[in-house]
């Protein structure tokens, strides 16, 4: 945000970042299984504001068509969920992870193409470690970067050693989210 | 490419706000240009003003939390809250603010802190009680758009001069009349005390200006970031029902912290809208009431 921007008070929503790094999780997968022992649960989810007008909600049921159409191809089922939070979850599960990424793209497209791209909050990866505890890799599309997100059973609690790991572990392949602040949890992730 | 998004800009606004920093500014090197004018220490006024103003923008956070009776919550101690504005800072692409609330029946909110990093954004129990959470949701989000637009530091430096100009007329009230016997200068410096005095003056009105412009903006920003600007109008409705039927008793800590409340304590009394700052509830919900047809008017 500029000088001017601060000084007049001008406020725009950030757009999500330009390329598609949302793509490198298809290739990080592969790493995090055989070196890390994260397997995917085949779910992925995409959360977004769902806004009350009559033409988000157009765009919204085109894009699930879309999903829909492309899934009965591919095999991926898709599932709309609304959290306690008003935001809106799209669900998606395929037995091929790239499958997964390939339609959590379709509907971050569709959503940018109708101009609601200002709306969508993130993408989460799940994946469950050897004690099958849940390990989700978040994908903030504003920052265009991925972090690691483990919740550790209590209320509210978070593994951030196991976190801090993860991050060093997985290297260069991910684009991680360099501002720990910027770590933000979702809790009540429905997959 | 992506269509525009989803509302337009508020350009009046901004000519509004840009014309009050411009006159404060006007205003202000008339004050300097006398000061240097006159020669009188200028300088040692500006540096014990300017170390006031230090300490305002890095003193002040701890001082106005304990005034209100605030206090850091942990994700444990209060998790929708934390989630919440978890959300919007996602949204709104912001590092995640301290979190207080202060334990009052005062259903209120407000943000303090120089620059985003070190922001605490502090919500009284009574808001959380008296809104649903799409309601506390909008409140929330007002709160960070001051954040994102750096509302303390902007009424902190707007304010510095008006400070520099309400100490020389102290400093002449105080010592004004002893003197009366040097001659010599008398003329200019009863031209400073004049200028300081209307610089004084003059300035507390764009000051209440400019915080009512930045209150529009702030809920400006909150629609655009929740999306949801009828939200933030009922929590307005609501909030300043209770604010009237709850006495004013705990309001000792207004003054300046009152710019960065989401309402204003004692709004309900007829002051001049001259004098306040804090636009009218009619006005800001009319506002909203555009934002929303704007919304929805997209479908087109």
């Amino acid at each position: 945000m500029g000088f001017f921007d601060v000084i007049t008070g001008r406020r725009k929503l950030k757009q999500p970042a330009p390329t598609d790094r949302v793509f490198a999780m298809s290739t990080a997968a592969v790493t995090l299984e055989l070196e890390l022992g994260l397997t995917s649960t085949g779910q992925a989810g995409i959360v977004f504001q769902p806004l009350a007008t009559a033409d988000f909600d157009g765009i919204v049921r085109d894009m699930e068509e879309v999903v829909r159409g492309t899934g009965d191809e591919t095999g991926t089922t898709v599932k709309r969920q609304d959290d306690d939070f008003g935001y809106r979850w799209m669900v998606l599960s395929d037995p091929e992870f790239e499958d997964v990424v390939v339609g959590i793209n379709a509907v971050s497209t569709a959503l940018e193409a109708g101009g609601y791209g200002d709306r969508i909050l993130c993408a989460v990866f799940a994946f469950r470690d050897e004690a099958a505890k849940p390990v989700y890799w978040i994908y903030n599309y504003k920052r265009g970067a991925f972090y690691p997100f483990v919740p550790s059973g209590g209320a509210q609690q978070r593994d951030n050693e196991r976190e801090l790991r993860l991050k060093a572990q997985i290297g260069t392949e991910l684009p991680v989210e360099v501002e720990l602040e910027r770590w933000f949890p979702l809790w009540g992730i429905p997959i | 490419m992506p269509r525009p998004t989803s509302f337009g800009r508020d350009t009046g606004l901004q000519l509004r706000m840009t014309l009050t920093m411009f006159l404060l500014g006007l205003l202000y090197v008339g004050l300097v240009v006398t000061m240097f004018y006159v020669g009188v220490n200028g300088a040692m006024i500006a540096i014990i003003a300017g170390g006031l103003a230090l300490f305002q923008l890095f003193g002040s956070d701890k001082l106005a939390l304990r005034a209100m009776g605030a206090r850091e919550v942990t994700p444990q101690e209060a998790p929708e809250l934390h989630a919440m504005i978890e959300r919007l800072c996602v949204q709104a692409d912001l590092p995640k603010p301290k979190i207080a609330v202060a334990n009052t029946q005062m259903p209120n909110a407000f943000a303090i802190g120089r620059s985003p990093k070190s922001a605490t954004v502090c919500a009284t129990t009574g808001i959380m009680d008296l809104l649903t959470p799409a309601e506390l949701e909008g409140v929330m989000a007002h709160e960070l758009t001051h954040v994102q637009n750096r509302d303390v530091l902007v009424m902190t430096l707007a304010s510095f001069f008006a400070t520099i100009a309400a100490y020389i007329m102290q400093f002449g009230l105080f010592f004004g009349g002893g003197h009366s016997g040097d001659d010599d200068d008398n003329p200019s410096i009863l031209v400073l005390f004049a200028v300081s005095f209307f610089v004084y003056v003059i300035s507390f009105f764009l000051m209440q200006a400019l915080s009512r412009y930045r209150e529009f903006s702030a809920d400006r920003g909150a629609a655009l970031i929740t999306g949801r600007p009828s939200a933030l109008a009922s929590a307005l409705v609501k909030i300043s029902g209770g604010m009237q039927r709850i006495p004013a008793k705990d309001l000792r800590a207004q003054g300046e912290l009152a710019a960065f409340y989401i309402f204003p304590p004692g709004a309900g009394k007829a002051l001049g809208s001259l004098f306040s700052t804090h636009p009218p509830m009619e006005k800001r919900i009319a506002a909203l009431g555009r934002l929303e047809s704007q919304l929805q008017g997209n479908a087109t």
